[in-house]
């Protein structure tokens, strides 16, 4: 498959770096405490813990929405409060949890639009950006659909059309916010599938807050558990699968279920 | 118009070919075969708009100045009623486009200046300078120069606090900024009625038709000039950020993320919005759903594109008021009265237009 040209291919080895992060809405109550990782090119990454565990803080903080109070965050090396959001956008592709769009656009325009960051001011389109937003839309499967409006799309197309339309930013990093939370069994393991294949195919780094312990833990080369703002946990599936560290996690009864493969299957009781 | 304009690029897989059953459910607002609505933007599909509708609007200038209720061969009758056009036309560009920019940026298809109170907040800076002319008796030059910086004040003033009151944590209920508009218009309504009862005995009748939405022939150069220069900015300005509306539909953490600065945008929106309002106001009084009606009806006949849109809003707001100013002159000796002012005439149509949207929207909703 050929790969999106990178407009501006990640110099660091690892994509996003994150140094002892903190952040808090108010003063002495942290939701993230020295918070480290790495995200690297071509691995998929799914980020695991309760609610309130502060994944969706950290999200808003790769976005660039919140400012951490403490530690860095690195993007490509540079920190992240420091891009111009069309600069962020070059580097950074968000896909939301709950896909919409409040005009009735079709699928082609949308994804057209990912295309912004790397357009002049009216956004008006040249050959290239056509061609990588066709191409966003062949690895998405949404070329069959291009001319139908969000409203007459399943769930799962909606969402593949938000992928399509964060590939045609060519990000370095895909961001992605519980993509698979409102979705039936067989979309959402398209979508991990398409997340994997953006990781090990097109050498992104992909990283997904997520609540589908078994699913990631099938799909994803690395978790990272969080509970309270801290990281738990952070490794391959394989090691972070535990049945103590899962019931540390989400404070319930875990059971492992041996399923053939390397990754058990995790049942709550 | 070269034939690769019109059609989607390279796309050949239509939803027909699927045999989806969803791919045979009528569309909506995209069906259009207007020309340049089907495929991408280009520079020339804009410019031709841009030609092709300026032509139009000068067209309806020139058809509309030949109506009215004395012979255009009377002297000086022509000159006079190309002014009010003018008038009319600016007045018509600044209205739609705000309310255009209003639905896009809130991705509220029910916002307009009018609506939202921003039409009201210009009324009161307006209203300001009745009375301050009326006081200082400085004739004509204060008062030209004070009206569109009082307009633009309280256009401004009241954008804030909607904006204010509506918002939570960066996100906006259309609802319940709907809801804020009918507080800040009653709020206003107050002021403007405590304003009316210290104007100066002279200024009564000024402001009688004033506030009535009357386009009048005799505006002062200075107020024409300023008038012209806000809404060219305005316009231009709303133009250049069509891509970003655009992008805000998908959702402000989407846009965000695909680099558009929102909160600027936001801002920059009201700004843009209250001085073309601002300009209206000053020079016709508050003209209602204007700026509701032709977004709606340019949005079903060449789809959401706000670069677009923006640029067809403009002129179809133009001839829209200049249309409707012609017939309230035309018609005003067989109805018996004065004057007839273009404001009332939209207000009357425009009234059941929002209650129709309103229905329909809630019944999407419902669904």
């Amino acid at each position: 498959m050929t790969a999106i040209p990178d407009s501006k291919a990640p110099t660091a080895t690892h994509v996003l770096e994150a140094r002892e992060l903190a952040f808090e809405y108010r003063p002495g109550r942290p939701v993230l405490r020295g918070v480290s990782f790495a995200a690297a090119a071509g691995r998929l990454m799914c980020v695991l813990g309760p609610n309130g565990s502060g994944k969706t803080t950290l999200l808003r903080c790769l976005l660039g929405q919140l400012k951490p109070a403490a530690g860095q965050l690195l993007l490509d090396g540079r920190d992240v409060g420091r891009y111009s959001p069309r600069g962020l956008a070059r580097l950074l592709g968000y896909v939301p949890q709950f896909p919409q769009s409040a005009f009735a656009f079709t699928v082609q325009e949308l994804v057209l639009m990912g295309r912004f960051a790397h357009t002049g001011v009216m956004g008006l389109a040249t050959e290239q950006d056509l061609a990588i937003t066709r191409l966003a839309m062949q690895m998405t499967g949404c070329q069959e659909f291009a001319d139908r409006t969000m409203e007459e799309l399943s769930g799962g197309e909606a969402q593949c059309v938000m992928i399509a339309r964060a590939l045609a930013q060519q990000p370095a990093l895909m961001l992605l916010d519980e993509p698979t939370s409102h979705l039936d069994m067989k979309n959402q393991l398209m979508i991990y599938k398409m997340m994997t294949r953006l990781a090990h195919d097109w050498q992104m780094a992909v990283l997904c807050v997520s609540h589908d312990i078994n699913v990631a833990a099938q799909h994803a080369d690395e978790l990272m558990l969080m509970r309270n703002g801290q990281v738990l946990a952070h490794g391959k599936p394989q090691d972070v699968i535990r049945k103590d560290t899962l019931e540390e996690l989400y404070g319930v009864q875990i059971e492992l279920i041996d399923s053939g493969r390397e990754v058990p299957l995790v049942v709550a009781r | 118009m070269s034939q690769d304009e019109c059609k989607p690029p390279d796309l050949n897989v239509t939803a027909a070919s699927t045999g989806d059953a969803a791919a045979a459910a009528p569309r909506t607002a995209t069906s259009s075969s207007w020309p340049g609505t089907g495929g991408t933007l280009t520079t020339r599909t804009l410019l031709t708009y841009l030609f092709v509708l300026a032509g139009a609007t000068l067209a309806v200038l020139l058809l509309c100045s030949l109506f009215g209720q004395v012979s255009i061969w009377t002297e000086g009758v022509w000159e006079l009623r190309l002014k009010r056009l003018a008038n009319a036309a600016l007045v018509g560009a600044a209205l739609s486009s705000a309310g255009m920019a209003l639905q896009g940026m809130l991705r509220n298809p029910l916002a307009e200046p009018y609506i939202l109170g921003v039409s009201s907040g210009a009324g009161i800076g307006v209203m300001l300078s009745f009375v301050v002319a009326g006081m200082l008796h400085v004739g004509n030059f204060l008062s030209w120069l004070s009206m569109p910086v009082l307009a633009m004040a309280g256009a401004l003033a009241t954008s804030a606090a909607v904006y204010a009151i509506a918002q939570r944590r960066g996100r906006l209920d259309p609802y319940v900024l709907l809801l804020s508009g009918v507080i800040v218009n009653a709020f206003n309504g107050a002021i403007m009625l405590t304003l009316y009862l210290i104007l100066p005995e002279k200024q009564i009748a000024n402001f009688a038709t004033w506030a009535m939405g009357y386009i009048s022939e005799s505006t002062g150069p200075g107020l024409f000039i300023f008038a012209l220069l806000a809404v060219l900015t305005g316009w231009g300005g709303l133009l250049m950020r069509g891509a970003s509306f655009n992008m805000l539909g998908l959702g402000d953490d989407v846009a965000a993320s695909g680099g558009v600065h929102v909160h600027y945008l936001r801002a920059e929106t009201f700004v843009l919005v209250s001085l073309m309002t601002a300009a209206a106001v000053a020079l016709s009084g508050p003209i209602g759903f204007v700026g509701l009606i032709v977004p709606h009806i340019c949005r079903s006949i060449v789809g959401p594109d706000h670069r677009r849109l923006a640029l067809v809003c403009g002129f179809a707001g133009a001839m829209l008021v200049m249309i409707g100013d012609t017939i309230c002159n035309t018609i005003t000796p067989w109805i018996g009265v004065g004057i007839l002012p273009v404001g009332i005439l939209m207000a009357l149509s425009g009234g059941p237009f929002f209650i129709y949207l309103l229905r329909k929207r809630r019944a999407r909703v419902e669904a």
